[in-house]
């Protein structure tokens, strides 16, 4: 590639001139304490969910973030906003430090940034129609009120492809991925510059997410926003993301330019969550190998001293186990594009 | 396969909702037949119908506001519609079990997931308690949640989206039923997790010839597993066909334009080609054809007709005038 250098360039520049990052994220983790065991025989110890995990998004860009289930993406996210509270680490948004923000503190910077949930069910509440969930953040921020409001709440079911008709039902009248697009109207309400979306169109027909995934990337051109987009579906990704983030464990396996990370997977986790995804086509998934990753699945309650996936990787080397690679190794394809592997990393 | 006795005969069925402004038709005359041991795909647009109908057949509709118009599912020589809740309740998570599209609406915040776990088993199966502990962890690590036994005393707000998911696959399979009902079972799951539960379907399948109805609109997903696919669109189905013809040669508009929409793993191309326009109003549907308002094919006649669903060539069914006009020349 001819132009990273110059990426490369222009970034090492920005860091010293330019405005801070949008959001930057320094070795975030999240633990959840738990007490197992017997009342007499108690177990204590802790869940780490997210485990050191640093990156930037920077203006008008989207970072998508994949990785297994339980890896950890919906707390990262949960705890850029400070939903839950960072056990440690730094998050600042445009250069402002917002670890740890308790609600009142947060208020304002919820204008900034907002998240659409994973679960669709579960985030909305059932006894306000949705007229009023998506109205609510207007009333909050005092954007817009009476007649001008109700007018911005229809413009916004029209954005998502919601019929504008059904203002005033409530949450449970809905299928799956209607709910999931109030979510995705009630998110853009306050026009942020940033949103993080946990799975966004996951329960979605394709037609509808593609609309949506258009929405999205129409969106960021004509108003500069942001996403942390965090999917299983990698040919969404592919799609959407400038930059793509594979977790592992709470850790970044891999991280760099879409086009990079897709077409040179350089950690061996990545390979085998790009060799696995299932393609659109019956006679070539009938015909396909994938990888399938051996051993058992770790779980985050314990510390793991070496690199998270030792256990289940094919060039596991003695060193993996007592040494735990660093997140900053640069792959040789793109300056940009960096992986934590000892095998790999070289 | 197909020449085998249906192990479940959808016929006709009918099911609304009552709200404020109108009586929402959400599904409109659906017929459908499940063969043992055949996996069948459900997909189409979201708010069509795929879940309802199935909440239908299982006896889940809430009533009211939701109300069956008409229709019979018909499994073991009953009428699946006419039974009461006792005798639901023993065909229920047992002969049929259903994984939701919900995880947190369908599990008990307040038990542990153990305990949810256990509760079928010892009340189908007649486990001890012992017994069904074990039973639940020995499901646990078949889904791939690994460390099983240790997390079977956590609540479902301390898993991750995914995890919940696959608790309810395990509750689901735990008493190895005749049919599956899967309703998106794998939109949280990474790809080498879904892979692995699919192979888990697979080899349910062909160790205890279980049928599964396979709700998804990952089409990927159905490609890998479904032999048979019925798409659905404003609470009809329009198309069904087996799956290479589907996906070789759609028939019917609706079809088509998903196909189409869909982002492809091995390209990353600018704008996806979205289908124009709003999905349908159920409560308020326009004469005629429920697709014409944004069909590219549409003629006059299908303002005036709604097709019905037609056979075509062997495997194939289309309700689609155009498409049923043009086989005929
Ligand atoms: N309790 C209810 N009251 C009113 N309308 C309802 C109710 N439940 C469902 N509906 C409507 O019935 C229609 C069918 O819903 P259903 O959940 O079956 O859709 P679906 O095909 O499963 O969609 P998705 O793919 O988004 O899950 C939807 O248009 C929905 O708005
Ligand atoms: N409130 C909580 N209490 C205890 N453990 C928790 C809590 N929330 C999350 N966890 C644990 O933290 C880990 C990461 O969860 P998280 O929801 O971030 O995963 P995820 O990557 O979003 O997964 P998925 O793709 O399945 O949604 C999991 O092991 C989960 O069980
Ligand atoms: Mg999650
Ligand atoms: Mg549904």
């Amino acid at each position: 590639m001819s132009d990273s250098t110059q990426t490369e360039g222009t970034r090492a520049a920005d860091s010293v001139t330019a405005d801070p990052p949008l959001l930057s994220v320094q070795d975030l983790h999240v633990q959840f304490p738990f007490s197992r065991g017997s009342f007499l025989n108690p177990h204590h110890g802790v869940i780490r969910a997210v485990d050191g995990l640093s990156f930037d998004i920077r203006e008008g860009e989207t970072l998508a973030l994949v990785g297994e289930s339980g890896c950890g993406k919906s707390t990262t996210a949960r705890a850029i906003i400070n939903l839950v509270h960072p056990t440690s680490g730094r998050v600042r948004l445009c250069g402002t430090d917002i670890t740890g923000l308790g609600d009142r503190a947060m208020m304002p910077h919820r204008r900034v940034v907002q998240m659409v949930f994973q679960d669709p069910f579960a985030s909305l509440n059932p006894r306000m129609t949705v007229g009023n969930i998506i109205g609510e953040p207007l009333v909050v921020h005092r954007l817009a009120s009476g007649k001008d409001r109700k007018l911005e709440v229809l413009r916004l079911m029209d954005l998502v492809g919601l019929n504008p008709r059904f203002l005033n039902r409530y949450p449970h009248e809905f299928s799956g991925g209607q709910r999931q697009r109030i979510g995705i109207a009630r998110a853009l309400a306050v026009q942020p510059k940033l949103i993080l979306c946990d799975e966004p169109v996951s329960a979605l027909d394709v037609s509808i997410q593609a609309q949506i995934i258009n929405l999205m990337m129409d969106l960021q051109q004509q108003l500069g926003l942001s996403y942390l987009f965090i999917a299983h579906d990698l040919s969404v990704v592919r799609h959407i993301a400038t930059r793509v983030g594979v977790m592992y464990l709470g850790r970044l396996a891999e991280i760099g330019e879409a086009e990079s990370v897709y077409s040179h997977p350089t950690h061996p986790y990545t390979e085998a969550l790009l060799s696995a995804v299932p393609v659109p086509d019956p006679v070539l998934a009938a015909t396909r190998q994938r990888i399938r990753l051996v051993g058992e699945v770790p779980t985050p309650d314990r510390e793991h001293v070496g690199c998270s996936f030792a256990d289940r990787c094919p060039l596991v080397v003695d060193r993996c186990r007592v040494d735990r690679p660093p997140q900053e190794q640069v792959v040789q394809t793109s300056q940009l594009h960096t992986v934590a592997c000892w095998e790999r990393g070289k | 396969m197909k020449d085998s006795q249906p192990l479940l005969q959808v016929n006709d069925l009918q099911v609304s909702f009552k709200t404020d402004e109108s009586q929402v038709r959400a599904v409109r005359g659906v017929s459908f037949d499940v063969h043992p041991g055949e996996t069948v795909g459900l997909v189409g647009e979201s708010g069509s119908g795929k879940s309802v109908t199935n909440l239908a057949m299982m006896g889940l509709v809430p009533k009211p506001p939701g109300r069956i118009d008409g229709g019979r599912v018909m499994y073991d020589g009953k009428d699946l519609l006419t039974l009461n809740e006792r005798q639901m309740q023993s065909i229920r998570g047992r002969r049929i079990a259903m994984i939701f599209q919900d995880p947190m609406t369908a599990l008990n915040p307040l038990m542990t997931v153990g305990q949810q776990l256990t509760e079928m088993t010892r009340l189908h199966l007649g486990l001890n308690k012992r017994e069904a502990n074990r039973k639940a962890a020995e499901m646990l690590e078949l889904v791939g949640l690994s460390g099983a036994e240790k997390r079977l005393r956590d609540y479902p707000h301390q898993f991750s989206g995914g995890m919940r998911q696959r608790v309810m696959i395990a509750m689901a399979l735990s008493c190895e039923p005749d049919l599956l009902i899967a309703d998106e079972p794998t939109t949280a799951l990474d790809v080498t997790i879904q892979a692995q539960i699919l192979d888990l379907l697979r080899d349910l399948q062909q160790r205890r010839g279980t049928s599964i109805i396979m709700i998804t609109h990952d089409l990927g997903v159905v490609a890998e597993v479904c032999q048979r696919v019925l798409v659905m669109y404003a609470g009809r189905v329009v198309e069904q066909a087996d799956v290479q013809s589907l996906f070789a040669a759609p028939k019917h508009p609706y079809t088509l334009g998903l196909l189409n929409s869909l982002p492809r793993f091995d390209q990353s191309s600018h704008t996806l080609e979205a289908i124009p326009g709003q999905p349908p109003d159920l409560g308020n549907l326009p004469a005629g054809c429920s697709f014409r308002p944004r069909c590219p094919w549409a003629v006059d006649a299908c303002a005036n007709e709604d097709p019905r669903l037609v056979t075509m060539d062997q495997d194939r069914q289309v309700a689609c005038l155009v498409a049923q006009e043009t086989a005929n020349v």
